[in-house]
């Protein structure tokens, strides 16, 4: 493999970390690759698309909530204002926007960020009644709420809860992200659970649910905190129906495709005679070719 | 040096074990001079081939590989064909295609299907050792039925000595199970028109579930011997015992931890009703107790 190749692979080793984990991913890789140099430069780049993918958050300065960030619906950016491994971006909550580094996860450098008179009244509707929503939900979720920058109708909401308890072998990340459309009326999106258990194994759940749903006229036509709140109560329900549906999986899972693929116990519900099964299978040629193996 | 074959265990340990062969692969690429100790330590899914003598299946890893052919265990030839390759005493290869028939069995009865292969190897001091291996694929017919695989690979080392023989036994389960699951919004649709509070047109959803594992356990064992016979039946109740067990493991422990952890993330139940109930309760409590 060459060089090139090498930090290929080291950033498709890091885009599979399991939640919580990609610091210990990120230090076997450097001890894989030993050439620090050019593997701090080279898989920058995928610690950036993790960062925005895995829904990671951040402590916003000045503020004591942790926020989501997302590049695409940020207010446009200063050219200048990338350099190295920082990007700058908005937190539409504080109304401030902030560096962001890829390495360290930290914030820095936060500065008041005005937000688009039309859309922030619908935005900060739905920011509220998310808030709600992860406070009856989520044991530790962070939500963010961008307008988007393509239309003033257009929101995407994002949810993240993480669990790490390394101590136990145990990590898990759930991630809801939905696009609210109003111009189409459509609420369109989806729901990522992953955790990892590996203790003296290596277990994963890796799920996946795309949603999508055309809202009523009411619900459009109520006022911003109205129908804000009467589109969460649809994630709400749909959220929850999930999950129930989720644990019916595992059933199934359990009793129809585990047991298709193996048995618990034969059909005869008893173990295995292997007596009988050598008996039926071999003459008494075997059974007399005593001590073969010599008695050492 | 260590460290670094420490480092891509740790690796192997966290990343997916669906895409373990692929990681693999890239893991030997970087560090080529490593290539040996990492097909030795991490288990890959076995590949499933085809004797040509006999047409059965067989499977192929790195226990039936010289160089770049595989021996089948039914027909003892190698695939591509090899002048020299390896192959059992002749003593040895009597036990071997004994085990295979065993093994055939004990297949059919637990995995109604799939492959199995067992290989022996003579050991310098005497004893020998060998590696049974069982293959079940479920190919969905239709987007909606299940899939998943089940690949367990069984090493054994074993010593005779007197009327004893001592059993040393390592065992790798690779399991993947894979639901999906879809609907147009019709059912959806009629359920939300009935009597709807939100009056929604239905969501439309789709979905895939995926849970995978690997696992590896180790057992040392002590049984009678009557005759060379007798260490298919030892090491056939050995592996039975130790697949039920891992099974169980999977299904009950594992499987099980992480339904529990989604729910230490979410909770279907309304967590801040049920703070509020919870102070409400301690409020009446604490005025009872100034009564």
């Amino acid at each position: 493999m060459n060089a090139t190749e090498r930090i290929e692979a080291a950033c498709s080793f890091l885009l599979q970390s399991p939640p919580g984990e990609i610091n210990d991913v990120l230090n076997d890789v450097r001890n894989i690759i030993s050439d620090d140099d050019s593997l701090h430069e080279g898989v920058l780049p995928a610690l950036k698309e993790y960062n925005l993918t895995q829904f990671m958050t951040v402590d916003v300065p000045g503020t004591d909530h942790q926020a989501r960030f997302l590049f695409d619906y940020a207010r446009p950016i200063p050219a200048n204002a990338t350099e190295g491994g920082q990007e700058r971006f908005v937190d539409p909550r504080s109304k401030t926007s902030f560096l962001f580094d890829h390495l360290s996860l930290e914030a820095s450098d936060s500065q008041p960020a005005e937000p688009d008179a039309d859309s922030e009244p619908f935005r900060a509707a739905l920011e509220k009644a998310t808030l709600t929503y992860l406070e009856a939900h989520f044991h530790d979720g962070v939500a963010s709420i961008f307008s988007s920058k393509q239309s003033t109708n257009q929101f995407i909401m994002q949810v993240v809860a993480n669990k790490y308890n390394p101590a136990n072998y145990w990590a898990g990340r759930w991630r809801s992200e939905y696009t609210i459309d109003l111009n189409e009326n459509t609420v369109s999106g989806k729901v990522l659970v992953n955790v990892h258990y590996y203790e003296q194994g290596n277990v994963q759940l890796s799920t996946t649910h795309t949603i999508s749903l055309s809202l009523p006229t009411a619900i459009v036509t109520s006022s911003p905190s109205s129908s804000a709140s009467k589109i969460l109560a649809l994630i709400e329900d749909e959220e929850g129906k999930y999950q129930t549906s989720l644990n019916d999986t595992y059933q199934e899972m359990g009793e129809k495709t585990f047991k298709g693929l193996r048995r618990a116990l034969p059909l005869t519900r008893q173990k295995i005679d292997w007596d009988k099964v050598l008996g039926y299978k071999l003459g008494a040629e075997l059974a007399s070719s005593k001590g073969m193996f010599g008695g050492s | 040096m260590g460290d670094l074959v420490d480092s891509m265990l740790d690796l192997m340990r966290r990343l997916p074990p669906t895409r373990t062969e692929e990681n693999v692969t890239a893991l030997i690429g970087i560090c080529p001079e490593y290539a040996d100790d990492l097909l030795g330590s991490v288990d890959q899914p076995l590949k499933l081939r085809t004797d040509r003598a006999t047409g059965k299946e067989y499977l192929a890893c790195d226990y039936n590989r010289d160089g770049e052919s595989f021996r089948s265990p039914w027909s003892n030839e190698y695939d591509p064909p090899l002048e020299d390759g390896t192959i059992p005493t002749p003593k040895l290869r009597k036990l071997e295609i004994a085990a295979n028939e065993a093994f055939d069995t004990y297949r059919e009865m637990y995995f109604e299907g799939g492959a199995s292969s067992v290989y022996l190897w003579d050991l310098d001091d005497g004893g020998f050792a060998g590696v049974v291996l069982l293959k079940k694929t479920m190919t969905p017919t239709t987007a909606y039925e299940p899939s998943g695989s089940w690949d367990s690979i069984h090493v054994f080392e074993t010593a005779e000595r007197g009327r004893q023989a001592h059993y040393k036994l390592t065992s790798t389960v690779m399991l993947q199970l894979v639901t999906r699951k879809g609907s147009d919004s019709e059912t959806d649709v009629e359920k939300n028109n009935n009597g709807s509070k939100s009056g929604a047109t239905g969501w439309k959803h789709e979905g895939e579930v995926s849970l995978s594992g690997s696992m590896t356990r180790q057992t040392e064992q002590d049984w009678p011997i009557l005759d060379s016979s007798s260490h298919i039946t030892n090491t056939g109740r050995m592996i039975e015992e130790m697949e039920i067990k891992m099974r169980g493991l999977l299904q009950e422990v594992y499987f099980g931890k992480t339904r529990d952890i989604v729910y230490d993330l979410r909770s279907v139940e309304d967590l801040a009703s049920e703070r509020r109930q919870r102070e409400l309760q301690k409020e009446l409590v604490g005025r009872l107790g100034k009564r």
